[in-house]
């Protein structure tokens, strides 16, 4: 008679558990929790072989990178890595910059953006920007978000009106504001002016929306509205932003790239994937100790 | 390195896993020495020591716990804390598995049963040695270490398998032996289950080094299905 596994006997230990044997695998982390393929997801943006140069300092050198569709991407890194410089490079902001070029594409929708017939004006309506401090201009909450409508030719009063709702409704602020929309954009709270930014953005319908570190100057819960309205908002838009909070980026986004300095000073890609993989098991050692708060 | 408070708890913690091991080792190896003295003021404290043994980890529980909530770990540090949860819960059931042999002496007491301590006591040491070893794997992250381990189960189940065919024709031949039989099981069984939990904490290892989770059944091909058909 041959027992070799106590599962087999008779007798039943009256003070131990026996656990089950499972047979034999492995799996890695993410295949546990269901990690998306970036190659597999379609691409909204992308950054081919980018470098951008400031004079002659070279801010960034050759970032490839795919911004998927649908998605909250972050940019982190340690300050001077370039990734505002990357964001800027996303609606051609860095165009404002004196002394500013760039070479490698910037694509949207499969053409670059920086072609010499593309029309600024239309890539910034197509590719929204917020920035670090909300900055309402000095005029209504309405006229803010029909700045941008405005600007674009939209003179009906009732087209207006539907677009400012509309937008401040995706942004979350409808209800604080629906009852003084002749107020000035000054008076509102930091958060709130950060949520109507978000509508101004909103309002001239882009398919791209950059964040540059949007809730750095906000309290914890303006912070945590801010994020929740990003996840609320990717149904519809592409969202990219850059954030020095890794907690932030950790909760909020889908996809993380980390950027970092490299011996000439200029900002290289390290690595791109998952957030959870790059927050749980990343594949770089650089990441790792980023990530880990050990360097930068 | 800017992290100094995270590595310094991690460090301490690392320490107090290692604590807690020498704690369930010794409970082990001397719930083993009693049964085979039937010391019963012994196997009472043997009995005894497992809720030192529960206390201390449910404090590195604790420790774990607050510094997931105010360091917030990421990447190695969240994989080393989570396998850290894990393995002081395995160590936590091997005390228990000593609490259990310490109370089948207190249920023999004195009587004269033919017990194979030998063989016990080998199978005993096996498992300890086990245990002492996969730990020193876990804080060194020592994946080769982790993966050979496992595969000295396979000499305590037949240490077990031998018990085991003893005790049965024991019992063939004198069924009045048949309680003391089972209760030598008993703590056959224990010691076996506490080398099986062993892999566990090996599997832990390879998790905090690799990222993979793995489990690792060294000779469990003889229940696979095909085989049973």
């Amino acid at each position: 008679m041959t027992v070799s596994k106590p599962q087999a006997l008779t007798l039943k230990p009256p003070i131990s558990n026996s656990s089950d044997s499972p047979t034999a695998m492995a799996v890695s982390i993410n295949e546990v929790t269901e990690q998306e393929n970036l190659a597999s997801l379609p691409v909204k943006m992308a950054a081919v072989d980018l470098s951008v140069y400031y004079g002659t300092f070279r801010a960034l050198k050759n970032i490839s990178m795919n911004i998927p569709e649908n998605k909250i991407t972050a940019l982190i890194g340690p300050s001077g890595c370039g990734k505002s410089t990357l964001l800027r490079s996303f609606n051609r902001m860095n165009d404002l910059v004196h002394g500013s070029r760039i070479e490698g594409k910037v694509i949207l929708n499969g053409r670059n953006i920086y072609e010499e017939d593309v029309d600024v004006v239309d890539i910034r309506q197509r590719v929204g920007m917020v920035f670090q401090r909300p900055n309402p201009f000095p005029m209504s909450i309405f006229d803010n978000v029909a700045y941008g409508p405005r600007l674009y030719g939209i003179r009906n009063k009732k087209v207006l009106e539907k677009i400012v709702e509309r937008s401040l409704h995706q942004a979350a602020v409808w209800e604080d504001v629906k009852d003084k929309l002749e107020q000035s954009g000054l008076e509102l709270s930091g958060g709130q002016q950060q949520r109507l930014c978000i509508a101004r953005a909103l309002a001239v319908d882009p398919a791209v929306i950059l964040m540059d570190e949007p809730a750095s100057a906000l309290d914890p819960i303006a912070t945590l509205r801010i994020e929740e309205l990003m996840e609320n908002l990717k149904s519809d838009y592409t969202i990219v932003i850059v954030t020095h909070n890794m907690q932030q980026a950790a909760r909020v986004s889908d996809f993380t790239a980390f950027l970092m300095i490299d011996e000439d000073r200029s900002g290289t890609l390290v690595e791109m994937a998952a957030t959870e993989q790059i927050f749980t098991n990343p594949a770089s050692q650089q990441t790792e100790d980023y990530v880990t708060g050990r360097f930068g | 390195m800017p992290r100094q408070t995270l590595d310094r708890e991690i460090h301490h913690l690392q320490d107090e896993v290692l604590l807690l091991g020498s704690m369930v080792e010794q409970s082990m190896l001397n719930a083993i020495d009693t049964f085979k003295r039937r010391d019963l003021p012994a196997a009472r404290r043997v009995y005894q020591y497992d809720e030192q043994i529960n206390d201390k980890r449910f404090a590195i529980e604790n420790k774990v716990l607050i510094l997931f909530a105010t360091q917030q770990p990421i990447a190695h540090d969240l994989r080393l804390l989570a396998a850290i949860l894990e393995v002081i819960t395995e160590l936590e059931r091997m005390g228990d598995y000593a609490k259990g042999i310490a109370k089948v002496i207190l249920l023999i007491g004195k009587d004269d049963i033919p017990i194979p301590y030998r063989e016990i006591c080998h199978m005993g040491d096996m498992a300890v040695s086990m245990l002492h070893r996969a730990l020193s794997a876990f804080i060194d992250e020592d994946v080769a270490m982790a993966r050979r381990i496992p595969k000295e189960d396979d000499i305590v189940d037949d240490l077990f398998n031998q018990i085991y065919r003893k005790n049965v024709a024991g019992m063939i031949a004198n069924p009045d032996t048949i309680e003391s039989a089972n209760y030598i099981m008993w703590v056959v069984h224990n010691i076996e289950r506490m080398a099986d939990r062993v892999t566990n904490i090996c599997e832990r290892t390879i998790f905090i080094a690799t990222g993979e989770l793995l489990e690792i059944n060294p000779s469990d091909s003889e229940w696979d299905e095909d085989e049973d058909d």
